[in-house]
């Protein structure tokens, strides 16, 4: 658990590390602001059942991002073949819709100012 | 709760009327295909109600695309099928009633940025039960769902599919009931959009800090400190703003669990 420890309290820039992924990444504007003046949100990923680790698991998202933005960061991230498939729960509870925004749930249910979300390559609850 | 049943009645027999057009561009016949008229209920989704529908248009489309995923749209607007049709209307044509709804019906150029995918009903059948787990865990900390039998699920979801309201309220009552000694839920599921359809999610208590029943307006106070006399429509109703939260979440809540609410 130690070594955990220490990747997690590495924090990181999703939105950076997706562009070295090369997921479409938010529009670069023109000017020099660079999305700093964003809000971010942090994010706790927790592999559960078949699911590999995430080497790095705290990730700061930009809160007006959809679920699914994140799940397919996650599916590139663990480099998953495009038919294989990847839920991501709250709560250990509910699968959110890939809609919804990372600022409502960070509101309604994060906690110790952060959001965790569980991922799973099968339907882990219901 | 519930010795109001006659409002849970009335929300539950809201319908609407739809008259459905096939859009221009895909159309292959020379015979320009019939609008398809169908009261619908208000509480449902599209895609439990649009099977006949879809036989009607399907033989006047390029036959290359029968088996693509139909979508709908108003005035140009996508429709998220997973939106309860009741409030995509008050959402759009809330301010400007239009009966019966106009809405039209594609094939061709998913719109992918914006909606969703729905293969078959399985699909909503997920989407609804997920949403009524979200809302059990801010009401009870989820602990009514994950007590229930696999049964008692697909009784809710039956219900709610086959337009049968005791099957669905002989489970959901359960869900509405406060626990504990506490009168009321821990949390009230709410949603509210603004007039462009962005959701917004925050944490409302039925109580205030002194331990009485929070109002709606109480909770646009709250909300929207600097926004001068805002309204909330659902049900096609503006719901007066002396209205408890508590009991609006229990009577005027959607099959999900969640009140849906349009704020302008």
């Amino acid at each position: 658990m130690g070594d955990d420890k220490q990747t997690d309290d590495v924090q990181s820039d999703l939105s950076q590390a997706t562009e070295s992924l090369k997921i479409e990444s938010e529009q670069k504007d023109g000017d020099s602001s660079k999305g700093d003046n964003k809000v971010k949100i942090d994010i706790l990923l927790k592999a559960t059942g078949n699911a590999p680790i995430m080497k790095k698991k705290k990730w700061a998202v930009d809160a007006e991002k959809p679920i699914g933005w994140i799940m397919e960061f996650v599916k590139k991230y663990l480099k998953l073949e495009p038919n294989e498939k990847l839920f991501l729960y709250v709560n250990q509870t509910f699968a959110p819709s890939p809609d919804q925004l990372v600022k409502n749930l960070y509101e309604c249910f994060g906690t110790d100012g952060k959001l965790v979300l569980h991922y799973c390559k099968s339907q882990a609850w219901g | 709760m519930a010795n109001d049943r006659e409002v849970l009645r009335e929300i539950w027999d809201g319908k609407l009327p739809i008259c459905f057009q096939l859009a221009q561009e895909e159309i292959m016949e020379i015979q320009q295909p019939d609008a398809f008229y169908v009261m619908v209920p208000r509480l449902s989704y599209f895609p439990l109600v649009t099977d006949k529908m879809k036989r009607h248009f399907l033989r006047y489309i390029s036959q290359e695309n029968s088996d693509s995923e139909m979508w709908l749209d108003y005035n140009g607007q996508p429709l998220k099928w997973h939106y309860p049709i009741g409030f995509l209307y008050d959402l759009y044509c809330g301010n400007d009633p239009q009966l019966p709804w106009h809405l039209t019906v594609h094939f061709t150029k998913f719109p992918e940025d914006v909606l969703l995918h729905c293969t078959n009903k399985d699909v909503v059948e997920a989407h609804f039960m997920s949403t009524v787990k979200e809302a059990d865990v801010l009401k009870h900390r989820g602990q009514v769902m994950s007590t229930m039998q696999k049964k008692d699920h697909n009784q809710l979801w039956l219900g709610l599919q086959n337009d049968k309201f005791d099957q669905f309220w002989a489970i959901n009552r359960r869900l509405m009931e406060s626990h504990g000694d506490s009168e009321g839920f821990k949390h009230i599921p709410i949603k509210l959009y603004s007039d462009d359809g962005t959701c917004s999610q925050r944490l409302v208590s039925p109580k205030n800090n002194d331990g009485s029943r929070k109002t709606l307006q109480q909770m646009i106070a709250e909300l929207y400190p600097d926004k001068l006399d805002v309204q909330l429509r659902t049900h096609g109703i503006v719901i007066p703003t002396d209205t408890p939260l508590q009991w609006l979440s229990e009577h005027l809540s959607y099959p999900d669990n969640f009140l849906h609410m349009c704020v302008f």
